[in-house]
């Protein structure tokens, strides 16, 4: 399952590794919302967001590095996420 | 082999680079947009279908293991759980009373209830969403 070459000498891995670093990217755009934004609301969502953000960067790190035990941490943040999200609007 | 390998990249990178372009779309409508539940409708949507796209893309590469049906239930849990928090988000909003974006006139209006100052920015309109939360939840949500 390890990668074979696609473009030359580009592999799969690295095609992973430049998604989270967009990943990341696309989250540090989002905590400038978090921080800036006017009211609470706002703070909430870009927690969400990034969170969700999150989930999927786990998935990448453990597909990465080839180690499986980072699907259930994803699992768990997914969980997580929506439990608190949910206790913040019911506060 | 390696015939179906190559397949199995391309339509993993075509799934990823789709789910990318939907999670960086979400993440700018996320920033520019003028009001919180327009900000709502950007991310709600676009980074829910960018997850699921992601993570198929995983699926289709990982191949059919027992990794792949934990992906699978991420993806139905995130497809579950994503609109729902939202949703509760923006029925939490609209009971404390946060009024959506005009166009021309009250846009002022909205602008100088947002916008005071860098100093006073964060407490003011802390202060102003929860002083509607008590009044609206004193009549009763």
């Amino acid at each position: 399952m390890t990668g074979a070459l696609l473009f030359g000498t580009i592999g799969m891995v690295d095609v992973f590794l430049a998604m989270a670093i967009l990943i990341v990217m696309a989250s540090f755009v989002s905590l400038y919302r978090g921080i800036e934004g006017p009211g609470i609301f706002n703070r909430i969502i870009a927690v969400n967001v990034i969170g969700t953000k999150t989930i999927v960067l786990l998935v990448l790190i453990g597909f990465i590095y080839e180690r499986p035990d980072f699907f259930d941490i994803a699992l768990v943040y997914a969980i997580l996420n929506f439990i608190m999200t949910i206790a913040a609007t019911r506060y | 082999m390696s015939d179906t390998t190559t397949i199995t990249n391309v339509i993993t990178v075509v799934f990823l680079l789709t789910g990318a372009f939907f999670m960086l779309a979400g993440t700018i409508g996320f920033v520019r947009f003028p009001d919180f539940y327009s900000r709502m409708h950007a991310t709600g949507k676009c980074d829910t279908l960018g997850e699921g796209l992601m993570l198929v893309a995983l699926i289709v590469y990982g191949g059919a293991t027992f990794v792949s049906v934990k992906i699978l239930f991420l993806i139905m849990f995130i497809l579950l759980a994503n609109p729902t928090s939202t949703h509760a988000i923006a029925k939490a909003a609209y009971d404390v009373g946060l009024e959506p974006w005009r166009k021309l006139d009250d846009r002022v209006e909205w602008m100088n209830t947002g916008d005071t100052s860098d100093t006073g920015n964060i407490s003011n309109t802390g202060n102003s969403g929860e002083g509607r939360a008590d009044q609206d939840r004193g009549e009763g949500r």
